[in-house]
């Protein structure tokens, strides 16, 4: 009996071994992308980090449920924007809408030059259905089928919302430009 | 393709390998520039989306990991606590309670009867009055005079009362006398039986006689023996 016991426990114990490997690849493999994505929706660092933070947890509590590692990152994407509609539904009372008031400190600290700068505010200025499938195409490489998917969408709207995204910042770009152009001349 | 087409897709995605953009880029020099163009912007829109991440993120994602399977294994340990804890509530409350419920002591004395034979067959010192009285000093009694044909003088456990089991030899054959010491919750029927027994008991003042024989054996003259003789220091 004592040694059943001891195997039973030997097999838990390595069972949950191979868990924790399991989620610290996880974490390792997908941490970045996820904050960044967790970031362009949210645009607010502390924020994104929360989310992420959950995120993972989640992921944690039901690792097991997880069958393809393929499948890892449409399945903690789907688990970060879950996480992050909670969140709207908790503070719906106390959020702004955070577009109007973009341009924070933390976003800027790493970018150098004045055109980076621009550009990271002109992600941050596309409404939310345009610019997250733009980012998830350009963060995790899906192509417009799994952006489809990913966001419960058809193929078509995605490509459309592609389209728009991209040519809404081309004009910004170039109406920027002439500004400058303009202001230097 | 038509200009227009060729934008839509190209701005769709930048990075398409469909061989009938790439045909129409080929063919169109200024379709081949904005390409170019979109992929350049493209690859600065990549560049300007990967913001920093948090330098400890990983460890700290990690690091909230085990401390919710720590406080979840916490919890539940401490669900498995209670759960044992009220087991051994619930145990100990049922053998006080089990311990509180009057005995009756006939029973007993009659199951005792069933290996009494075997009980005499082991005994190989005989029997006087200053063994008898020697286990009788335990609950304060002693014989002033002994009883003929006591065979077997021996302590046992009527329930969980210790006792003294007597087993004479009488012309009526085998019979057992028990002292029982009183106790608040112990029921002594003043008679009882079953197939091949039977027994009668007497009250006395600090211990109860009980004494017990074959079905039809007549246990008065026992009984009177046994109640004459014996004594309890005060």
């Amino acid at each position: 009996m004592f040694a059943r016991n001891k195997i039973d426990n030997t097999q838990v114990l390595s069972s949950m071994k191979a868990k924790h490997q399991r989620y610290e690849a996880l974490v390792k493999a997908f941490h970045a992308d996820i904050f960044r994505y967790a970031y362009w929706l949210v645009k607010d660092r502390s924020v994104a980090e929360d989310i992420v933070q959950e995120t993972f947890l989640r992921a944690w509590r039901s690792l097991d449920a997880l069958n393809d590692e393929k499948a890892a990152k449409g399945w903690l994407i789907t688990i970060l924007r879950r996480e992050n509609a909670r969140r709207f539904e908790r503070k719906q009372l106390e959020l702004v809408d955070i577009d109007d008031v973009f341009i924070h400190d933390d976003t800027q600290q790493a970018e150098g030059d004045i055109k980076e700068r621009e550009l990271h505010r002109l992600l941050g200025s596309l409404s939310i259905e345009y610019r997250e499938p733009l980012i998830l195409q350009l963060i995790f490489g899906f192509s417009g089928e799994e952006i489809a998917n990913q966001l419960d969408l058809n193929k078509n709207t995605v490509m459309t919302r592609l389209f728009r995204a991209r040519n809404q910042l081309k004009e910004a770009l170039e109406k920027q430009n002439q500004h400058r152009g303009q202001a230097n001349g | 393709m038509d200009e227009l087409e060729f934008r839509r897709r190209i701005y769709a995605d930048p990075n398409s390998t469909d061989s009938d953009l790439i045909a129409a880029a080929n063919a169109d020099e200024s379709k081949r520039a904005f390409w170019q163009e979109q992929k350049a912007l493209d690859n600065k829109l990549k560049q300007t989306l990967k913001v920093e991440v948090p330098e400890d993120l990983a460890s700290k994602l990690i690091w909230q990991q085990s401390a919710d399977e720590f406080n979840r294994y916490k919890k539940r340990s401490r669900w498995y606590v209670a759960l044992a804890a009220s087991v051994a509530f619930v145990v100990g409350i049922s053998f006080t309670i089990l311990q509180q419920q009057s005995i009756s002591v006939g029973d007993h004395a009659l199951a005792h009867m069933q290996y009494a034979d075997v009980e005499e067959s082991h005994s190989l010192l005989p029997v006087d009055l200053n063994m008898v009285n020697a286990k009788l000093a335990s609950f304060g009694a002693s014989f002033n005079e002994m009883i003929d044909g006591v065979e077997v003088a021996n302590y046992c456990h009527l329930s969980t009362i210790q006792s003294l089991h007597l087993i004479i030899d009488t012309p009526q054959g085998k019979m057992s006398v028990f002292v029982v010491p009183n106790r608040e919750n112990m029921k002594v029927p003043s008679q009882f039986e079953d197939d091949f027994f039977h027994g009668e008991s007497i009250k006395m003042q600090q211990a109860n006689i009980i004494v017990v024989g074959n079905k039809n054996s007549d246990l008065s003259y026992m009984k009177e023996a046994v109640a004459s003789r014996i004594q309890f220091s005060a």
